[in-house]
């Protein structure tokens, strides 16, 4: 259904989007994950016509965005980062001016305005000026209005930021069932248990590029069954690096300023025999951490770094 | 529902659930103009100069000079009372007038003797123009007296053994002998004093309102054109600025993200700050029409109404094409109309403006529009009358809105307004 193809976007000499290429198929559940200014959002917007790229292009069912770009976007729904409302209208009129938008009307307006409000809990509430909702709730009205008018993908991106466990589990569940009606679902997060959990395949970012893809269990194999060692402490992580790096089933995946990420043989002895030369060595350690083989410790092992760093 | 209906009904909805600044927008003009009106209007209830007149002299001469003041011509501007010095000096004191005048002893006879007279105004310090009136106005009758005095010099001197104390009545042939000098005199100085070089025509619509004064309304519908046009204006940055407040808010970027071209949503916002405008004019005009006392051309009021809106709505998107920011916009926009205010005739009357002013009045928007309805208002202008100011108003608001809607055309392109 969506085919992104080479994406690159500059803003002045900062390169936000670096050649990013991945497919969504009809009815799936694609998830991009990466850490704050991966390139996410910028990819998002490209996506929705926002943003025009500078080289690459988008194809939506064959058709390029660049070239019919209101084609495109009649059939698109788009939840934004941040809770775009009107505030002191109510939900209803919220969504009554979305959907009529995308050309609904009459009966069948307002039979898609009841339907996403059910959706998303917030029928009984509906009237209410939105000014009084609480954040969960603005969240929530938030994703009705990308889903109102039925579009056949949904770009979301971030829904869940900002607010609390319970409504963030509330929008989770809001997302698996349009998931489940069969449309297809762009989702950016940088929260690795909301992919783990919501997402068929997922595209993991970093400095506008996709380090890796494919589903959980195809990206937890790629880690190899490898656990992830990081090593902090007030020491020479060049010099350490050099002396680890020898050890077997033992590799050093990044260094710097006192940092030393290694990636070790799953078996449990690489990681034991690593941890015992730190120590002969004396060094004036501050902390150990060892990640069982996991999407953040391919994150980690790919980036040297993790997700909330 | 076409979406340009839809994207102004959700604008004017908005605007119904938050009015309060358009309620300000609003009640500006029509506070500032009743204020006006209130202060300088009164209903015929003018202030009268009390004068208190110490005629020291009680003669012939001196009887004239207080006459001129409790005379029935003068009622209507002066409350005149003859006092003695002490009770006079009391008066002041308690400020109970606005000014003495005293009149000398001798002052007749002196004046016909013509030696110089002085009279004296002691002014009440607490009373800034009443006061200034009396002391006009006792000028004036020196003046007058003076001449009086200078063409009928020959008959004064026959007539001033007549009136010395003791003196007998004068005969039947003397009062001849002194009109037909008094005739001669006048004749003589005819050549001089007619015909007058300049005649006083009175108006009757003149003399009736300076009888009873100008009345609050007749105040308000004179202040009214200029401010209101002003608060148009404002009322126009408010639709405008509802361009960056959306952007704000993450909807201008939502809607674009929608079927919509940015050039259809910025129509949209042009076509809701027209119809601001509109229904605010037809408030501003509703309280203008409850003070007028007579018909006006309303064909001429709607060409001007309709060339207006046209104007603040392109000068309006002009404002927050040039801005990057919400309150980019805002600063602008109020220096714009403030400058556009005092230079246009807005506040001060452009008539009042000094010369240089004056001639870069007519490049504003502000000034066609107050012209054409004061035009309409105070001259009974018709189509014909205001068809240069539908002209100038309709040409600055094209060129206007294509510059605005062009810029912020530009912006949403790049992606800048979004």
């Amino acid at each position: 259904m969506f085919r992104v193809q080479g994406l690159v976007k500059s803003f002045g000499p900062v390169k936000a989007v670096d050649g990013v290429s991945f497919e969504v198929a009809k009815g799936e559940l694609y998830g991009l994950l990466g850490p704050n200014g991966a390139g996410k959002t910028t990819t998002m917007s490209m996506m929705s016509g926002l943003l025009a790229p500078d080289e690459g292009r988008i194809l939506f069912d064959g058709i390029d965005l660049a070239l019919r770009p209101l084609e495109v976007k009649a059939q698109l729904g788009v939840v934004p980062q941040e809770t775009a409302l009107y505030e002191t209208l109510n939900a209803r009129e919220n969504l009554r001016f979305w959907g009529g938008l995308y050309g609904l009307s009459g009966k069948r307006l307002e039979a898609a305005v009841d339907r996403v409000l059910d959706q998303v809990g917030l029928k009984e509430r509906a009237k209410e000026p939105v000014k009084q909702y609480s954040g969960g709730m603005k969240r929530r009205l938030n994703l009705a209005l990308g889903l109102v008018h039925g579009p056949r993908a949904v770009l979301m991106d971030e829904p869940t930021v900002g607010i609390d466990p319970q409504a963030r589990l509330n929008i989770l569940a809001a997302v698996k069932s349009v998931a489940a009606s069969g449309t297809t679902v762009i989702y950016t997060t940088h929260y690795l248990e909301e992919v783990e959990d919501l997402c068929d395949r997922i595209g993991i970012m970093d400095h506008g590029r996709i380090l890796a893809e494919g589903t959980l269990d195809e990206l937890i194999r790629r880690v190899g069954g490898r656990e992830v060692v990081t090593v902090r402490g007030g020491f020479d992580a060049e010099a350490l690096r050099a002396k680890m790096g020898v050890l077997p089933g033992v590799q050093v995946t990044s260094s710097g300023s006192g940092k030393l990420v290694l990636s070790v043989d799953g078996s449990g002895r690489a990681a034991v025999e690593l941890l015992g030369r730190v120590l002969a060595e004396g060094l004036p350690l501050e902390g150990v951490s060892i990640q069982p083989p996991s999407l953040n410790a391919l994150f980690i092992s790919l980036t040297g770094r993790e997700l909330r760093d | 529902m076409p979406l340009l209906l839809r994207l102004v009904a959700k604008d004017l909805r908005r605007k119904l659930r938050s009015p309060l600044a358009l309620i300000v927008a609003l009640a500006f003009p029509l506070v500032f103009a009743g204020m006006i009106g209130l202060a300088f209007g009164g209903g015929g209830a003018v202030p009268k100069v009390r004068l208190l007149v110490d005629d020291e002299d009680g003669a012939l001469l001196s009887n004239a000079v207080a006459s001129i003041f409790t005379s029935r011509q003068a009622s209507p501007y002066f409350d005149a009372t003859t006092v003695d010095a002490a009770t006079g000096r009391a008066m002041m004191d308690e400020g109970k007038a606005s000014a003495l005048l005293t009149i000398p002893k001798g002052f007749s006879s002196d004046l016909l003797d013509g030696r110089p007279v002085t009279l004296s105004l002691l002014r009440n310090p607490a009373e800034g123009i009443l006061p200034e009136i009396a002391e006009q106005t006792a000028g004036t009758a020196a003046d007058l007296l003076d001449g009086a005095r200078r063409v009928l010099d020959k008959p004064l001197a026959d007539l001033r053994p007549y009136l010395r104390e003791g003196s007998r009545a004068p005969g039947d042939a003397d009062i001849v002998a002194i009109a037909l000098a008094v005739k001669r005199s006048l004749e003589s100085a005819s050549s001089l004093v007619f015909p007058p070089a300049i005649t006083l025509e009175s108006d009757p619509k003149a003399g009736a309102k300076a009888k009873g004064g100008p009345t609050t309304s007749a105040i308000f519908l004179l202040v009214l054109p200029g401010v209101a046009v002003y608060g148009l204006f404002l009322v126009a940055d408010q639709g405008m600025r509802d361009i960056m407040t959306e952007r704000t808010l993450g909807t201008l970027r939502r809607q674009l993200a929608g079927p919509l071209t940015p050039g259809l949503l910025i129509l949209g916002k042009a076509i809701y700050t027209a119809v601001l405008s509109l229904l605010s004019l037809l408030v501003i005009a509703a309280a203008g029409a409850a003070a007028l006392r007579g018909p006006i051309d309303v064909a001429a009021f709607a060409l001007v109404s309709l060339a207006l809106i046209l104007a603040v709505t392109g000068v309006a998107a002009s404002v927050y094409g040039l801005a990057r920011t919400e309150r980019q916009g805002s600063t602008l926009g109020n220096m714009v109309f403030l400058a556009m205010g005092f230079l246009g005739g807005g506040f001060i009357r452009v008539e009042s403006l000094p010369a240089v002013l004056r001639g870069v009045a007519p490049f504003t928007p502000l000034y066609w529009g107050a012209d054409g309805y004061r035009a309409i208002l105070e001259h009974g202008a018709g189509v014909r009358g205001v068809l240069p100011n539908v002209a100038a108003l309709g040409s600055m608001g094209v060129v206007f809105l294509a510059l605005g809607i062009g810029a912020l055309h530009r912006a949403a392109r790049r992606g800048a307004v979004a």
